[in-house]
């Protein structure tokens, strides 16, 4: 699946993702491919990303190099301060603080 | 005709003048392009986040939601918008002359203003609408731009409305048409005005996660937020469009006065020198007499 990661100051990641994990409201969760369509609020915690391992085609259009330092590894973590995340066909908007 | 070393000293006087406007016009231009990358980056936040919301609020009912009660309107906070600096020709005035009259078109209302930017402060500082209760030095905004930094202020104006300190807040910024361009905005901040779905928005069959209504309770926050974040950026961007467009004009302006007057110094010049050759053949006549 597609996943497109966005704060308020800049488009963090966009790339091709095997699973996520992330800090739900009510509890930590994870989603693998053709996940149901959801919209869920988040909260300050982790989130993990395992990148698919055959397409890192990870490109970046604005902030070239934080990107290359979060996504050097096959699977990454980072933290938010809440967020919201959507899911629809297979791509994931993570709208991030 | 005025003497030469008058002249002289004018002109270097307005020859520096101009090196000092010509270089502010190349800082704001540079500046005015990230401040407008800074716009860019952060329209794909606020379309989504208003896209998520706008998806849910659709189907609920708003009006029961704490930041959508439409009260008697008593109690009004401006949030004027303007720069830290000045020499960016009518941006700041236009603020504060737009908030002058909303203060006497609405008599009915007690308005108080607070200044995102020092110019705003300035003007009003000195007045009974001047807004004391914020301890936070708001011109700080401006050091360094980021969503974190306008957080604070954003969770205040919340706070202070759901305490129904005020009944509505307004905000008052420059929007960034081009660089040429400000257009005044007058923005509703408080209470939300529920947006009218036009378009019917696709619907999955979304798993809301946790209920609808606590999710819009998350994202209305957030919104506010991106709004006022909006505004800054906005205004930061009107305000070295501003600048920009007032340096050039500046300018121009010292280049016409510079050459103005070095005709006026050649002219002087070439009769002082017409004056001593004058003198001089006058003085080798009366020697051959």
């Amino acid at each position: 699946m597609v996943i497109e990661i966005i704060t308020p100051d800049n488009l963090l990641y966009k790339g091709h993702i095997d699973s996520i994990t992330l800090p739900g409201v009510d509890g930590s969760f994870g989603m693998w491919d053709n996940h149901a369509p959801i919209i869920s609020a988040l909260t300050k915690g982790k989130v993990k990303i395992k990148q698919a391992s055959s397409k890192n085609s990870s490109y970046d259009e604005f902030s070239g190099d934080f990107l290359a330092d979060i996504a050097k590894d096959e699977s990454f973590e980072f933290d938010i301060n809440g967020g919201v995340v959507e899911v629809q066909n297979n791509k994931v908007t993570l709208l991030a603080n | 005709m005025a003497n030469l070393k008058e002249i002289r000293n004018r002109i270097t006087s307005v020859a520096s003048t101009m090196q000092i406007t010509s270089a502010m016009k190349m800082v704001s231009a540079a500046k005015l392009k990230k401040a407008q990358d800074g716009i860019t980056q952060m329209r794909p936040y606020s379309e989504k986040l208003q896209e998520i919301l706008s998806n849910l609020t659709s189907s609920l009912d708003m009006s029961e939601n704490q930041y959508s009660q439409n009260r008697e309107v008593k109690n009004v906070l401006i949030v004027a918008v303007t720069s830290n600096r000045g020499l960016c020709g009518a941006f700041n005035n236009n603020i504060i002359k737009s908030t002058n009259q909303y203060i006497k078109d609405n008599p009915g209302e007690k308005v108080q203003v607070i200044g995102l930017g020092k110019k705003a402060q300035d003007a009003y500082k000195r007045t009974d609408f001047y807004h004391t209760d914020y301890s936070e030095d708001l011109t700080k905004v401006y050091d360094d731009i980021k969503f974190e930094n306008i957080e604070d202020f954003g969770e205040y104006l919340m706070e202070s409305y759901k305490e129904a300190k005020f009944d509505k807040i307004l905000v008052f910024y420059n929007r960034f048409k081009n660089a040429a361009t400000q257009i005044v905005m007058n923005e509703q901040f408080l209470p939300v005005e529920q947006a009218e779905s036009e378009e019917k928005t696709t619907t999955a069959d979304y798993i809301f996660e946790p209920s609808k209504e606590e999710i819009v309770d998350e994202l209305i926050p957030k919104s506010l937020k991106t709004q006022l974040y909006k505004a800054v950026l906005d205004s930061w961007a009107s305000e070295h469009g501003a600048r920009m467009t007032a340096m050039h004009k500046a300018t121009d302006n010292a280049d016409a006065l510079k050459k103005e007057l070095t005709l006026s110094y050649n002219k002087a010049r070439q009769a002082a020198i017409t004056n001593e050759i004058l003198e001089i053949v006058g003085g080798a006549e009366a020697l051959n007499n």
